[in-house]
């Protein structure tokens, strides 16, 4: 057990008398504020100061930082989290089409994007954009479909877009990860659907998707447009952390 | 009717040089789909078309051949 470890977390009564150990809980308790790490360092172990051990928390000004003690070594308490979301859940109603610009950065490499939809007729398809202009060439997609025991595959190249899914009757959800889209060599994508076309029973179908967008070009943004028609659902776009 | 956009994230009507250039998307998309379509339906039709030659059923070339 660390010199600061606890074995109980007390509760003084009215009236009882406190003894400076009994006060040393509290003043040893709580997480201390320093102006920086050297203030921090210069404030444990001496002369009527608490021992610097294990499980101690200290937090900066000077960063804003809380860290804790593991017993060799100050550390950050925050840590990077694996998914930044980088367009927020947005609502698309009865809509021909849905962009999102100034998406792709270089904070991030690979990215992201989780669809729900329903389409009013036809299928759902995906476009890159720079600039916010969406490129209307050269996707090339090999996809996979498992319809009950029936697997489907096909490839088509030099397309305007990439086909998601229709989704008439029943709502639909994909999972679809870019990767590299900033930076300018051809932009890969792979794209999972869980598709309810007509109804949530016999309507599902598994639909797996490589594609890509050849060009190298940078791209910093999407379109998400119906083919004939409109679509409703929401989408969000996530980076995942260069960083641990 | 006006073609309505979610443009990162307010709805609007298009402009007309976005319906221009959506409605040309769509023409091409359009005849992309159908051809992909048709070359499915195509497999399939000759799958159909060899299995029926066989004398066997689709289930039946799925236990034999995976």
């Amino acid at each position: 057990m660390g010199a600061n470890a606890q074995t109980s977390v007390p509760t003084f009564t009215a009236g009882e008398v406190l003894t400076a150990a009994n006060m040393n809980i509290s003043a040893r308790t709580g997480i201390p504020v320093f102006a920086d790490a050297t203030a921090r360092d210069a404030a444990f172990g001496g002369t009527g100061e608490k021992t610097l051990a294990e499980g101690q928390f200290a937090f900066l000004e000077d960063s804003n930082t809380t860290q804790y003690y593991d017993g060799a070594a100050w550390q950050a308490v925050a840590s990077t989290s694996g998914l930044v979301c980088v367009k927020a859940q947005t609502a698309v109603s009865a809509a021909a089409s849905a962009t999102a610009d100034s998406i792709f950065t270089s904070s991030y490499t690979n990215y992201l994007l989780l669809v729900n939809f329903t389409t009013s007729a036809d299928q759902l398809c995906i476009r890159l954009r720079a600039g916010g202009v969406s490129t209307a060439t050269g996707y090339n997609t090999q996809q996979l479909i498992v319809d009950d025991t029936t697997i489907t595959g096909a490839r088509v190249t030099s397309q305007v877009n990439i086909r998601i899914q229709q989704s008439v009757g029943a709502e639909s959800s994909s999972v679809i990860h870019i990767f590299n889209p900033q930076l300018a060599i051809p932009t890969r994508l792979t794209m999972h659907t869980s598709l309810n076309n007509s109804n949530y029973t016999t309507g599902l179908n598994l639909n797996m998707r490589a594609s890509n967008q050849s060009a190298s070009t940078a791209f910093d943004g999407i379109e998400l447009l119906a083919l004939t028609g409109t679509w409703t659902g929401n989408y969000a776009i996530y980076g995942y952390s260069k960083t641990v | 009717m006006a073609l309505k956009i979610n443009d990162n994230g307010t709805d609007r009507e298009m402009t007309a040089d976005e319906a221009a250039e959506y409605k040309a998307w769509q023409i091409v998309a359009k005849a992309e789909t159908q051809a992909e379509a048709d070359a499915i339906e195509a497999k399939a039709e000759a799958k159909a078309s060899a299995l029926a030659k066989l004398g066997l059923t689709a289930d039946e070339a799925a236990a034999l051949f995976g």
